[in-house]
């Protein structure tokens, strides 16, 4: 990263290749497809107030989509994704009645790690399958939500709401920026630092990770850890533009973030994924009712919209494969 | 199937003898358990009674979770099950108008099926996970539900649905909801079916071995594909059963059963992996369930309370037999 980035640079080819590798072009060109047709249709996306609002829409679904990838690559799921946003959510917006903004923001962190740790050590540690692991702590969590708050409360500045979700400077709506933030730190750690690519390891290969000499069972718990953190910040973004604490906020983003992840082209199986691909596919999945509000469409379309879009971005290049390998077949 | 490796036949120590234990007994073991429990805290929870209450509530869930024992069977999940509940409920009772009763329990049957039968082949024929595949489902079912029905009540409920499931039934002098005997015969039937047909076994071999399955001769596709057909049929029942039961339905009814259908079955003994698992062990894992349901009702515990324990439950029981095998 220290070296200069030059648009030629920008442009090497071992960046395509990658990308391509991580099954990110798929979800680009969809998103790219969609922000066009957006655009055309509603023009004044771009005007400030409405930009500003779609932003506040998926950037909390882009946060807790890449807290899911990041479970994603070591070959995991996580089903309590949606009850640790809860309850982040909620020990946010319950702490700040009591405590300055910045130590109830500390606390929801530390809560989304904590929620990590504990999926990580019985995930890793214990040799249990992540997904029944999170089924149980997904019942878990969400007791505990309701526990702290059974109701939607709490109590948000008008401050926090300007720093988390008005704009920092004008057309530049702020949230964006604190996505730019975790994505940018993310993508350094993932690709940058041995830890990274040893996430990456665990998930494509595990045999040649251990083989390797390496600590499989620390990586995962890292990677569990770290994707709670992720979901944490996704809560308390969601709390800041809501101005609520809800301890059912959460929920909707269980299948929402495993649909982006999808959709961003990761492999389930782990160790293929790409940042930038869950970015693009969460804003294409939250801003679809959107686009068919505009365009005077019922926007209960989205759901089978969505689907749609899923199955073709997923399914096109298998059934490519398919149809190439037949042809390949039947020539020689 | 159920019993576990018939390994170390020589040394009949007392954990070979634990081992060669049918896992659906465990569940049901620990209802037993967890009954006698009761009866020592509030002992006029001993009782027919009390007894019928938790299992209305129990064979329900399980209604809802055999669909999904099938699909864990094989390797799979189905997270389309909520949704496919909704579909087939609202669309049921919105059919009995120009269908009659019957045709339109045929037809919301048969929708399932169509549910079931595009998971499968998009699963069996285009390879994308199943995670994916029924969550896509799911999504698409709810903007189906949305779109057709809009929020609409529905609330008239023919009589023969009714007759099958909230009608009182008199079985050996104990009064009970005919929902009952209804979901044992069903669990009767399919695991009769699981268990004995070739179908059946073949499930079990293509959800612990896919690889060595189509090594084997099996078509493994048809027998996916036919799996996930049947989930979506029983999803589809489950929606008529609910209707009938509670004689309302909402766009959101089947919300619920994401989670604790998954977890009746993991409670029941199945393998997430596949290739484990049996519908008795998930009436088993729902009546487990339902007398925690029943005993945090009767401490008044609250419902949070209640869910924190299904939590505990899962781990515990996943702790105890759903490690991975090589690890």
């Amino acid at each position: 990263m220290s070296t200069l980035v030059t648009p030629r640079r920008l442009l090497d080819r071992s960046g395509v290749v990658r990308l391509r590798r991580e099954g990110a072009i798929p979800p680009i060109g969809a998103f790219l497809l969609f922000l066009l047709v957006y655009v055309i249709i509603n023009p004044s996306l771009l005007t400030r107030f409405q930009l500003q609002t779609a932003v506040n829409l998926v950037v909390p679904l882009a946060l807790v989509a890449l807290g899911q990838l990041i479970i994603v690559l070591v070959g995991g799921i996580d089903i309590s994704i949606g009850a640790t946003m809860s309850l982040a959510n909620v020990v946010f917006a319950s702490q700040t009645e009591s405590l300055p903004t910045a130590v109830a923001m500390v606390l929801a962190l530390l809560v989304g790690l904590a929620c990590g740790v504990f999926n990580g050590l019985l995930v890793a540690y214990g040799g249990l399958p992540a997904i029944a692991v999170t089924l149980a702590s997904a019942f878990i969590f969400g007791s505990l939500a309701r526990e702290v708050l059974d109701r939607p409360g709490g109590d948000i500045s008008k401050e926090f709401y300007l720093a988390t979700s008005g704009e920092f400077v004008p057309f530049v709506p702020i949230a964006l920026v604190w996505l730019a933030v975790v994505a940018v730190l993310l993508w350094l750690l993932l690709q940058r630092t041995a830890l990274g690519r040893h996430i990456y390891g665990v998930g494509s290969s595990m045999d040649s990770v251990r083989a390797a000499g390496l600590d499989d069972r620390r990586t995962t718990l890292i990677a569990f850890g770290l994707a709670g953190l992720v979901t944490a910040m996704g809560a308390i973004l969601l709390a800041g533009s809501t101005l609520t604490g809800d301890p059912r906020s959460g929920d909707s983003y269980l299948l929402s973030s495993i649909a982006a992840v999808a959709l961003a082209g990761a492999a389930f199986t782990g160790g293929r994924g790409s940042i930038i691909g869950t970015i693009l596919a969460a804003c294409t999945l939250g801003l679809i009712g959107n686009l068919l509000f505009f365009a005077g469409v019922n926007s209960y379309w989205q759901y089978v919209i969505s689907a749609l879009i899923i199955v073709a971005v997923v399914g096109v290049p298998v059934v490519w494969r398919m149809l190439s390998f037949r042809m390949k077949g039947g020539r020689s | 199937m159920t019993t576990a490796v018939d390994a170390a036949p020589e040394t009949s120590s007392g954990r070979s003898v634990l081992a060669r234990v049918p896992r659906p007994v465990w569940p049901l073991l620990a209802f037993v358990v967890l009954f006698a429990v009761g009866g020592l805290i509030r002992p006029n929870l001993v009782s027919v009674d009390s007894l019928i209450g938790t299992a209305t509530f129990a064979l329900i869930l399980s209604i809802a979770s055999f669909g999904q024992t099938v699909a864990v069977i094989q390797a799979g999940i189905d997270l389309s099950v909520p949704n496919t509940i909704g579909f087939a409920a609202l669309s049921f009772l919105a059919w009995v108008g120009p269908l009659g009763p019957v045709g339109a329990f045929v037809a919301a049957l048969l929708s399932g099926a169509l549910i079931g039968l595009v998971n499968g082949v998009v699963i069996a024929k285009l390879g994308l996970t199943p995670i994916v595949t029924t969550i896509a489902m799911n999504g698409l079912l709810f903007g189906a539900i949305l779109l057709a029905f809009n929020f609409s009540e529905l609330t008239v409920v023919p009589d023969f649905v009714i007759g099958l499931t909230s009608a009182k039934v008199e079985i050996l002098g104990v009064q009970m909801a005919a929902v009952l005997p209804l979901g044992l015969a069903l669990m009767l039937v399919l695991q009769l079916v699981l268990s004995f047909s070739g179908w059946g076994r073949s499930l079990f071999v293509v959800g612990s071995a896919a690889e060595t399955a189509r090594l084997a001769g099996l078509n493994v596709d048809r027998i996916r594909i036919s799996g996930y057909l049947l989930s979506g049929v029983l999803a589809a029942f489950a929606g008529i059963v609910i209707v009938g039961y509670y004689q309302q339905a909402s766009a959101t009814m089947g919300a619920n059963y994401l989670l604790s259908s998954v977890a009746a079955v993991v409670v029941g003994g199945a393998s997430i992996f596949g290739g484990r698992g049996s519908v008795v062990g998930t009436v088993g894992g729902a009546l487990v369930l339902g007398q925690v349901s029943t005993l945090v009702t009767v401490l008044n515990l609250g419902a949070n309370i209640q869910q924190l324990i299904y939590g505990v439950i899962i781990l515990v029981v996943i702790s105890l037999y759903g490690r991975r095998s090589t690890a």
